[in-house]
């Protein structure tokens, strides 16, 4: 009776120091918005130039911006618009303004439990934009995500 | 006939020496046991928290002293949502799940004596459920939101469950058990990765881990005789007595 008592106990308390272990709360540390990484080349040398002064905003907010003359910006990190299938942006590249419109597919993406649900983008491979002070425009990564990673280069 | 009833005293005296030697072995009359057990920390925490509702069950069948065929299922209701200004989403997965396979008891029959356990485990699963997504983002463009009803999707997974069971009354055992499990497919897209999955855990993970607390009812249905080897004691040899031993030896020759 003892052994059974003793074997019984040990399973028990075996068991109750793995609760112990297994209950520990988690945290989001993650990106929870996906964003278009644009970085910015000079046009001539074919090198990363990050412009003076950048301000961008979408069409028709003017007073809601993205960026307000940010110095030495790299890379610009701009929103798009889930709701929509494209959605246009105005860029000042050193006090030059310029519209580019984005056109892409948007579809619901899990992060993790602790951070949730997101939209990734598909970036359609049409680029229509103005050339007052932009050369081109080249998709590098056409898929946005929460990730790292550049998915335009602006040549200025 | 002479050569008959030669044949027939050979063979009864093979018999005779045959059985003789069995009952000079260690025998243990082991009973074997169809199990009958209920998961009870799946219940337990729906006390303290009702968005998980989680029971499961299972029925195993001894087949002999140290390996079972285990068949077990349960039903998950599975609701989690975060509200905050960042995250907002929530989730609903009900569903149902089997698991079958073998069980297997590590212990040696004289310590196990049908009454501990103490082994592993490996199990198929196969689980059915549908889920319901909705979530909420706020960005630079407002707010932008997206629902996703009445999603049916199926997983299938293998697991291992080392653990421990222990008989405290007559026929009725607790004990409990980690279950390893690899996800091996999901009819779910990998976008929208299942943040539970009914008798695999987490989703959003290949692998996951979870622990069992059960209780069993034992019923005995049939008892085995199992022969149980004794270990040879074995004669430590003193090299200073190892001449006097060969010497007997020589003697004896």
């Amino acid at each position: 009776m003892k052994k059974i008592i003793s074997r019984s106990l040990l399973v028990l308390i075996s068991g109750l120091t793995l609760v112990l272990y297994s209950c520990t709360p988690q945290t989001c540390f993650d990106e929870t918005e996906s964003l278009l990484k644009a970085s910015f080349y000079d046009y001539k040398l074919k090198t990363k130039l990050a412009p003076d002064t950048v301000t961008m905003y979408g069409l028709n907010s003017e007073t809601n911006k993205i960026y307000e003359n940010a110095p030495k910006l790299e890379p610009a990190l701009i929103p798009l618009n889930s709701s929509a299938d494209s959605c246009v942006i105005i860029i000042r590249i050193n006090g030059i303004n310029d519209t580019v419109t984005f056109k892409y597919t948007s579809y619901p993406h899990l992060i993790s439990k602790e951070c949730g649900y997101t939209f990734y983008h598909n970036l359609d491979t049409n680029r229509i934009f103005t050339k007052h002070i932009i050369d081109s425009i080249h998709i590098k990564t056409g898929l946005i995500t929460t990730l790292n990673g550049e998915n335009i280069q602006i040549y200025y | 006939m002479e050569r008959t009833s030669r044949y027939i005293i050979s063979l009864l005296l093979i018999l005779f020496f045959s059985i003789k030697q069995v009952e000079a072995q260690d025998t243990l009359n082991i009973p074997l046991k169809i199990r009958v057990g209920f998961e009870v920390s799946g219940p337990a925490q729906y006390y303290s928290n009702k968005n998980i509702l989680s029971m499961e069950g299972y029925i195993s069948t001894d087949l002999n002293e140290k390996r079972s065929f285990f068949i077990g299922g349960g039903y998950l209701n599975y609701k989690y949502s975060q509200n905050d200004s960042v995250i907002n989403y929530n989730y609903t997965n009900k569903g149902f799940f089997v698991r079958a396979g073998y069980d297997f008891n590590l212990l040696k029959v004289e310590k196990s004596q049908g009454k501990y356990w103490a082994g592993i485990g490996l199990h198929y699963g196969l689980s059915h459920f549908i889920s319901d997504i909705s979530f909420q983002q706020v960005n630079y463009w407002g707010s932008e939101s997206a629902s996703i009803q009445n999603k049916t999707s199926w997983g299938h997974f293998v697991e291992a469950t080392p653990g421990v069971k222990a008989e405290v009354f007559k026929n009725f055992s607790i004990g409990w058990t980690i279950s390893l499990r690899l996800l091996l497919h999901t009819t779910t897209s990998k976008e929208l990765r299942p943040l539970y999955i009914p008798g695999f855990g987490n989703g959003a993970k290949t692998v996951s881990a979870g622990l069992s607390y059960f209780i069993v009812y034992n019923i005995p249905y049939k008892k085995i005789r199992v022969i149980t080897k004794k270990d040879a004691p074995e004669e430590e040899e003193d090299p200073n007595q190892q001449g006097t031993v060969n010497q007997q030896n020589g003697l004896r020759q």
